[in-house]
Order: C-alpha cells, then sequence, then structure tokens
C-alpha cells in the first residue's frame, strides 16, 4: 500500500487550481504577464513562510517574523538612501546596507532564540512580545514615514530579470535549496526535527537543545532580512506596515502545508507548493475581478478542506488496515 | 507568606505595584480615582475577552478567530440596532448569542475534525473577516440610536473624591466583573471547569477519568464566543461607532495578557485572578506611559520590553524553587 503524503496531495490541488483557472481563463491567466506577476509576487511571501516553517518545526511560532522583517529592512533603508544622497559608491553602498539587514536580522534574531531557548520562555509570548518592540523601533527610526531615495541599481534584486526570470525568483529558489539542505540534510535540521517531535528526550539524548533552538530563530529572522531586501528593492522603499499583512497569511501558508503545528513535522516543498496554492488562488480570483474579500474567504475555506481532507484520509488508511488486519486474522482462524 | 510568593501570579502582581509606583512618581494623577476608573473602562474590552481566553488557553487550545468574532458581532448589532430594535437587553442577548454560535462551530470543527486549534481558527478568522468587509462593504454606522449611546455613558452611582467632586462607576466595568466572576465559579465549582484543568494538564488521562472531550471543546469555544460577543456590546457603548475594524492587534494582546498572567500555554495552568493583574499590567503600562508624556513609538518598546522582562522573571523564578523541591527530594 502506498503511504499517503501530504505533499502529493497538495501538489495536486495545487495543479487542479491550475486547470481549472486556466480552463476559465486561458488567455489571462496563463499570460506571459500574469505568470511573471506572479512570479515577482512570491518569492517575498514564501521566504517569509520558510522562516516561518522553521520554528513551526520546533512547535514554536513566530509572531515578530514580519515586524523584525521589516525592521531589518527600514535600517538598510537607511544606508541606501543615505549613502545614495552621499554620492557613494554603489559598490560599497547596496553591500553595506545588505550587511546592516543581515545584522539586524541576528541582533532580532538572537533577542527571541535568548528568551526562548536560553531563559525558557514560551515562543508565542516572547515573539509577540519583541513583535511590538521591533514595531516601536521601527517608528521610532522612521516616525511612520516610507524611506526612499534609493540608488538605482538597488531596484534590481526586486524587480530585474534575468532571461526572462525574476530575479527575486531566482534568489528565492536559491533560498529553497539552502532550506532544504539545512533542514533535511543536516544534523542541525535532523535535530531541529527532534526537538520538535520530543524536546526532553532530545535533551536527555544529549543534544544541546538550547543551542539548536537558538540557531532555529537566528535562522528564522536570516530569512526575514533576505525577504527585506527583496521587499524594499521591490517597493523601493521600506515602512513600518510592509509585509505585515504577512504574517497571518505565513502561518497558513506553513500549515496548509502540512507542517505540524505541536512540532516535529514540516517539509520544505510542502510549504513552498503552498505559498504556490495561496498565490494562484488570489491571483486568479483577481483575474475573474472577483471581491477580494471573498478571496479571504476560500483561502479560509481552503486551509480548513485540505486540513480535513487530510484527517479524513489518514483514518481512512487506518479503518482499511483495520479491515485488513481483522481478515488476515480471520483467515488465520 | 511562601506559598504566596511560590504562586505564578506575583510576579506580574509585584510588577503592577512596582510599575504603579515608578508612574505615580513621576505623575501624581495616575492614582487619582478618576484615572483609574479611567483605565478600567477603556481595558473592560480586554478583560473581559481574556476570561474567555483564559479557559481555552487553559486547555490547551487557542483562539485567534477572536478579533474576527469581535468585528462581526459588533457589526451584526449595529445592523441590528438600525433596523429592529434599540432594546439594550436584547442587544445584549443577540450579541451573545450570535457570539456564542461563532464560537460553537468553532468548538464543534475542532471536537469533530481534530484540526489544531491554531490552525482551524485562523482559517475560520480568515472566512469571518472576508464576510464581514463584504457584507457591511466596510460601511461605518455613526447614527447608532440615541438610547444605546445614552447607555454607554450611563453611570452605576457616584463616588465623591473631594472638592465637592463626584466620579462615577461606568456600567461597563460591571460587565468585566461579572464576566471575572462568572468565569472564576465556571473554573472553581463546576465539573466542566474541572474538566478544562484536566484536559489542559493530560487530555488522555482526563478522557480515562470520564470527562467528555468533544462537550468540553465546543461548550468552552461557545463560551470564549459568548464573552466576545459580551465584549463586542460594551465595546460598541464605549466607542459610538460600527465598523468592519481589523481587530487582529486586540487578538495578540488578549493572548499576550493571559499568558502574562501566568497561564500556561501548553494548558492545565491558569487563574482568574492572575488574568485579571495581565490586563492590569497592560494596561497601567499604556496608560503611564500616556501620562508621562511619552510618545508612541516608545509605549510599543516598553511593552515589549516590560512582557519579555516579566515573562523571563516568572520562568526563572519557577526554575529556581523546582530546583529547591528537587533538593528536598534528595
Amino acid at each position: 500500500m502506498r503511504k499517503y503524503s501530504k505533499e502529493w496531495f497538495l501538489l495536486g490541488v495545487l495543479l487542479i487550481l491550475i486547470a481549472i483557472m486556466s480552463f476559465l481563463s486561458p488567455d489571462k491567466f496563463l499570460s506571459f504577464d500574469n505568470l511573471q506577476s506572479m512570479a515577482f509576487q512570491l518569492p517575498e511571501f514564501g521566504i517569509i513562510a520558510l522562516a516561518m516553517m522553521a520554528v513551526i518545526l520546533t512547535g514554536g511560532i513566530n509572531l515578530s517574523v514580519t515586524a523584525a522583517t521589516s525592521l531589518s529592512g527600514i535600517l538598510a533603508a537607511f544606508i541606501l538612501a543615505g549613502f545614495n544622497a552621499a554620492g557613494v559608491n554603489i559598490l560599497i553602498t547596496i553591500p553595506v546596507a545588505i550587511v546592516v539587514a543581515l545584522i539586524t536580522a541576528i541582533v532580532c534574531g538572537a533577542i527571541n532564540g535568548l528568551a526562548i531557548s536560553y531563559i525558557g520562555v514560551s515562543p508565542i509570548l516572547v515573539t509577540l512580545a519583541t513583535m511590538t518592540l521591533f514595531e516601536g523601533i521601527s517608528l521610532k527610526f522612521t516616525k511612520g514615514d516610507a524611506i526612499s531615495g534609493f540608488p538605482e541599481k538597488y531596484y534590481y534584486f526586486g524587480n530585474g530579470t534575468i532571461l526572462d526570470v525574476p530575479v527575486p525568483l531566482i534568489i528565492f529558489v536559491m533560498v529553497i535549496v539552502i532550506a532544504i539542505i539545512l533542514l533535511e540534510h543536516t544534523p542541525w535540521g535532523f535535530k531541529v526535527h527532534m526537538l520538535g517531535y520530543n524536546p526532553k528526550a532530545t535533551a536527555l539524548s544529549g543534544i544541546d537543545t538550547k543551542k539548536v533552538l537558538f540557531k532555529v530563530y537566528l535562522f528564522s529572522a536570516l530569512l526575514g532580512s533576505i525577504a527585506a531586501i527583496i521587499m524594499t528593492s521591490r517597493y523601493n522603499s521600506a515602512k513600518v506596515d510592509y509585509g505585515s499583512s504577512y504574517l497571518f497569511q505565513s502561518l497558513t501558508a506553513v500549515v496548509l502545508g502540512g507542517s505540524d503545528v505541536t512540532g516535529g513535522y514540516g517539509k520544505v516543498m510542502g510549504t513552498v507548493i503552498a505559498v504556490a496554492i495561496l498565490q494562484v488562488t488570489s491571483s486568479g480570483l483577481n483575474i475573474f475581478g472577483i471581491n477580494r474579500n471573498i478571496t479571504d474567504i476560500i483561502t479560509g475555506a481552503i486551509l480548513i478542506l485540505v486540513l480535513a481532507s487530510h484527517y479524513i484520509n489518514i483514518h481512512y488508511l487506518q479503518y482499511q488496515r483495520l479491515k485488513k488486519s481483522i481478515k488476515q486474522k480471520k483467515d488465520i482462524i | 507568606m511562601k506559598y504566596l510568593i511560590r504562586r505564578r501570579e506575583m510576579v506580574v502582581f509585584l510588577a503592577v505595584l512596582f510599575i504603579s509606583a515608578v508612574i505615580y512618581l513621576n505623575n501624581h494623577n495616575f492614582l487619582r480615582l478618576e484615572n483609574i476608573i479611567d483605565i478600567l473602562k477603556a481595558n473592560t474590552v480586554l478583560g473581559i475577552m481574556a476570561m474567555g481566553m483564559l479557559l481555552v488557553i487553559i486547555m490547551g487550545g487557542i483562539d485567534v478567530s477572536v478579533g474576527a468574532i469581535l468585528a462581526a458581532v459588533t457589526v451584526l448589532i449595529g445592523n441590528f440596532m438600525l433596523t429592529w430594535s434599540d432594546n439594550i437587553i436584547l442587544i445584549f442577548l443577540i450579541g451573545g448569542l450570535c457570539g456564542a454560535t461563532l464560537g460553537m462551530i468553532n468548538g464543534i470543527l475542532i471536537a469533530e475534525l481534530k484540526i489544531p486549534p491554531i490552525v482551524l481558527t485562523l482559517g475560520t478568522m480568515s472566512i469571518i473577516n472576508g464576510c464581514i468587509l463584504y457584507f457591511s462593504k466596510g460601511v461605518y454606522i455613526n447614527n447608532l440610536p440615541h438610547s444605546f449611546t445614552e447607555f454607554g455613558r450611563l453611570t452605576l452611582f457616584r463616588i465623591p473624591v473631594g472638592n465637592g467632586v463626584m466620579v462615577g462607576f461606568p456600567v461597563q466595568i460591571v460587565f468585566f466583573l461579572t464576566a471575572a466572576i462568572l468565569t472564576w465559579i465556571i473554573l472553581k465549582f463546576t465539573l466542566i471547569g474541572r474538566g478544562i484543568y484536566a484536559m489542559g494538564g493530560n487530555p488522555d488521562s482526563a478522557v480515562r477519568i470520564g470527562y467528555n472531550r468533544d462537550r468540553i471543546t465546543i461548550f468552552l469555544y461557545s463560551y470564549m464566543g459568548f464573552m466576545v460577543g459580551l465584549a463586542a456590546v460594551v465595546y460598541t457603548s464605549i466607542i459610538g461607532l460600527v465598523g468592519a475594524n481589523n481587530f487582529s492587534g486586540v487578538m495578540l494582546q488578549v493572548i499576550a495578557v493571559v499568558v502574562l498572567g501566568g497561564t500556561n500555554i501548553l494548558g492545565g495552568a491558569g487563574t482568574v485572578f492572575g488574568t485579571a493583574m495581565g490586563v492590569f499590567l497592560m494596561a497601567i503600562i499604556n496608560n503611564g506611559l500616556v501620562l508621562m508624556h511619552i510618545p508612541a513609538y516608545w509605549q510599543k518598546i516598553v511593552a515589549g520590553m516590560v512582557i519579555i522582562i516579566v515573562a523571563s522573571i516568572d520562568v526563572i523564578q519557577r526554575k529556581h524553587s523546582e530546583r529547591e523541591l528537587n533538593k528536598v527530594d534528595l
């Protein structure tokens, strides 16, 4: 009997959705413009969803992911705008801005990681607090305004194309590969899964769980800063509330992607497919001119339906197995 | 005395006292009765919702759809008031019922489909938010009936504060007290309340003892919905305006105050007193910083830091006491 796989089921859902959309509106949905615009919108959301997934693997949650993302975007934007106004060469400006974004992310992640792993406060409370904290710091720096006036070349990260393939999509693919390697093919990734499945047993088997957990929050924040670079470049500005709508959407994508919110199970590809499902749904419905609010309703319904069908599928398989074993016993008798 | 210090709520209680003292030294208006009553009135909505969330979190669940339910009920009662009746009792009944129904849908789906609560409520949040915006078309109602806005300003009795000035006791606080007492009674004296603790501590053992998991779950989320419905009416009476707001910030605050009040996010522990202290802590931080003339962005920074510090002290102290317990055992 083939094992039921959540990821294949999701891929099926995605393909059916694409088929329905292309059948209903082949000239618009399958048009080059639409595909390209989806490819531009997908990466930032996808990377934030992966940042959320890494934390959910450990059984935690990172509500500060979007706040940290926008904070690192804002600090990078100050460097970009300031150096640009001072006439510094872009070969210095852009690397410095990226380094600033990464350092901000490391600091944000370290605050979360320290409080959660070394002190032991529950993740939901810490990240809620750091969410307000980072928002406050962002507001202090920007006073709510948007920062703009970046060097022209910076535009390339979010809007450029290489052979018609959007640059953000290429960055996204690189992030996916790195995430798959780190989370699914390294000892650290294995420990992350173990930690999510049973923290006590992991600690007793001689693994420094605190260190593993600390690194997870660093990893999550670093992914956030990559999303920040794409986002600031795509909008050509930075503002406090950029990306804040991705908070619950990313949670939705992770859960839709089959990750277990109690930790221990989750596949990078599952999350990526779920992100694609959400993107196809919203772009597709947008093409048909359907009200944005209906899209919200449908997204929620898809989430519940897919999870319910996981449940029903698993129970159906268990029922089949039970029937089989009863039959075998009868045969023996 | 030692027992008192060991209790988890004490950290929050001491934090409330400490921060109050700091604010009082900066601005003596802080401890004026008018100000305290104002703080209470402004935070009744948060408090009522926290009481519902307390039960859900004790059982190890979570409800992120409270913001959506709050918005849905405000819009529903707003339209009800305009088209049918402005009878206060009827409005409260309708508000509570609508909230309870939406909560019950959550409860039934969680109990029957065994979907993790955070996921399912995330889905219903998205659905309810979409429905409200679609049906209300984002229109605000600001011509609520006169009798209802009068009710919002109603005070029960007046308290003299000296110099012949009287301070009214707003009716909204009564709802908060009622919600707190009702929750306390449910947790302390009813079978279902004990079942909630048992389920939160160890679901499998609780089922073996004979608690009905599904029934408790459905009751819990309905009660949560009912509290949110109540909070929605109180909220409307304070604001005097109905609109399809985005309440996701409120939802996060509700969870924060419950967890801040010493409730274990994994379930099994939590008290009404602790939650009330969590609400007060949040309230005085926000109010105190206004009184100290500190800009809004600092409020967020300070609120975030206070939550982390209080929670850290709580955890460190608990680990310390556990270590002492082990010493005794050896």
